[in-house]
């Protein structure tokens, strides 16, 4: 599990540029979890989960954050052992896909935790049918001539060929034609069952309503609250003081009910609307 | 004669060796002065090429894209078409070029050689459009993700163009933030008539367009008004979504309640009202 306490984020200290990204953050991350974080742009959600593997380091006296037992706020960090445990994808992945073949690509992540070749090129073929593609036929092509949809199933492979505990995605699906999107999002789903725990930023509230147990809602680096789907998209008050949006079809649940249509308006899927307006309707 | 057109426009850019991928095929279309048009269209269906084609980052192989009458591949007219044509791409991080806010987006009207209090306002101006008037002397490396994309934007708005092409240029943004961009967008569609083409994969966005045009593979499959929602098959055969309006009352539909095809909330409210009866007086 992730657990963040008090934890402060300065970027530029000490200098006239100096930005606090980060107020004295404190939440805890369960394996298990399908965790989102939501929260305007400039929020700080790319800084908290950046902390997650290192890539950004706890500052002095700003409190810490556990990686199960890697304690993240020590001098020393095992980063070897922390980054095959927490795989990060970031926002446009595809965008740092770098070597001349998808295999080679893939396997750069077990190459660095020192596996033998043989294993690489096992993870690497596992990684890459995870995502859904046909290893036989992509292999050995160069990830840059592929799609953009395929492209950033191959950076998510090279996340998932570290088979990490965590996995950490910034805006998985941004940039995607909705298709493509729900493709990623399935194929998420699908990773969770290898990968048990899921932290996810994301904008698009209908994807975060679906698919996660937790939200943590951040504004101007602080949390105003972590909370089930239900309790944050079903409360106005809520959702006011968070300053976050409704998905589309709890907004429309809830402007069919103030305009005295008598439904559940706290739905969070398209089906769950349809039930409740065919009730009304008397067709249920 | 239309204010951007493109006429039996080919495109293809090379892919490998001795290969080369077709992303647009004799694509005809027009875009009126003060238009409002959504480009939509999966991933790989040419928008982007669109775009490029549009102010003249890019020169068909076949046919002609004109702006206002000046032929793109006239190298002498293109600092007048990019005067004409803004274009805001997907990612931001791309199209910074000067370590201070404000400058980057004073970088456009001083290539137009106005006077520094003109571009004094405009910037002032268009910082404020998107919000991001406060960061006005930050670094835009400082910035978040959704933060340069705002930047990026007001950097259009700021050369004042007679047409705006958003090239996904939301995708970033929070829910929020997208409205708020869109919102500006709109208005100085309505006020100073400045058309606009939006390319975008959320459907409830494109529904409020004046047009819509749909991609496939290169080609254009569809271009019309909102009655092109009526005929969801075009738009699953393209491989996109239909708003999440249309999505429920279709599913209604088949469950026996018929609310027509509404295309946002409002329309949704009135029809579901007027097809369920409003119950004892309601809230």
């Amino acid at each position: 599990m992730i657990d963040v306490k008090n934890l402060s984020f300065v970027y530029s200290p000490k200098t006239p540029f100096t930005t606090q990204a980060l107020y004295d953050i404190n939440l805890q991350i369960e394996t298990g979890d399908f965790f989102g974080i939501i929260g305007s742009t400039g929020a700080g959600k790319s800084t908290l989960v950046s902390h997650f593997n290192a890539l950004t380091r706890v500052q002095k006296n700003s409190g810490t954050v556990l990686v199960d037992d890697i304690d993240l706020s020590a001098k020393k960090i095992d980063l070897k052992k922390l980054r095959a445990k927490v795989g990060m994808v970031f926002q446009y992945p595809e965008h740092q896909l770098f070597d001349d073949t998808v295999e080679k690509d893939v396997m750069f992540g077990p190459k660095n935790l020192g596996l033998p070749v043989e294993e690489q090129k096992e993870r690497a073929r596992q990684a890459i049918e995870l995502v859904g593609l046909d290893f036989n036929e992509i292999a050995q092509r160069s990830p840059f001539e592929l799609s953009g949809g395929q492209k950033r199933r191959v950076a998510l492979a090279g996340v998932l060929a570290m088979r990490p505990e965590i996995l950490v995605l910034d805006e998985p699906t941004a940039g995607l034609d909705p298709v493509g999107k729900r493709d990623i999002m399935q194929l998420v789903v699908h990773a969770k069952e290898m990968c048990p725990t899921v932290v996810m930023i994301s904008h698009n509230m209908d994807e975060i309503a679906e698919y996660c147990n937790k939200i943590a809602v951040l504004n101007r680096g602080r949390v105003m609250g972590v909370f089930s789907p239900r309790e944050l998209f079903g409360s106005e008050e809520l959702l006011f003081k968070c300053g976050v949006e409704l998905p589309l079809v709890t907004e429309l649940a809830v402007r069919l009910y103030n305009n005295g249509i008598d439904i559940d308006r706290t739905v969070l899927t398209e089906d769950e609307l349809v039930r409740e307006l065919m009730k009304v309707g008397g067709h249920a | 004669m239309p204010f951007l057109e493109f006429s039996n426009v080919d495109y293809s850019y090379p892919s490998g060796d001795n290969d080369y991928i077709q992303a647009l095929r004799a694509v005809s279309l027009s875009v009126e002065r003060g238009e409002f048009v959504a480009l939509v269209g999966c991933n790989g269906s040419g928008k982007s090429t669109f775009a490029r084609l549009a102010n003249g980052l890019l020169l068909p192989d076949g046919g002609a894209v004109t702006v206002d009458g000046m032929n793109t591949a006239d190298k002498s007219k293109l600092y007048d078409i990019r005067k004409k044509i803004g274009v805001v791409f997907q990612n931001p991080d791309n199209q910074m070029v000067t370590t201070i806010v404000e400058d980057d987006v004073a970088f456009g009207p001083e290539n137009l050689g106005l006077p520094p209090n003109e571009i004094r306002e405009r910037v002032d101006w268009a910082l404020d459009c998107v919000g991001m008037r406060e960061y006005a002397t930050s670094g835009p490396f400082r910035l978040s993700g959704g933060q340069k994309q705002r930047v990026a934007i007001a950097g259009v708005l700021a050369i004042k163009p007679e047409l705006m092409i958003l090239d996904e240029a939301t995708g970033m943004l929070d829910p929020d933030g997208r409205k708020e961009v869109l919102n500006v967008v709109k208005k100085l569609n309505r006020e100073e008539n400045m058309a606009v083409v939006m390319i975008t994969h959320f459907m409830e966005e494109a529904a409020e367009a004046d047009r819509i045009i749909i991609l496939e593979r290169g080609a254009v499959v569809a271009n019309g008004g909102k009655e092109l929602f009526q005929s969801p098959e075009i738009f699953t055969h393209a491989g996109l979504d239909l708003p999440v309006y249309v999505r429920v009352a279709q599913k209604l539909k088949a469950g026996g309640i018929d609310i027509g095809c509404p295309l946002s909330v409002d329309e949704f409210v009135a029809a579901a009202k007027g097809a369920l009866g409003k119950k004892e007086g309601g809230a």
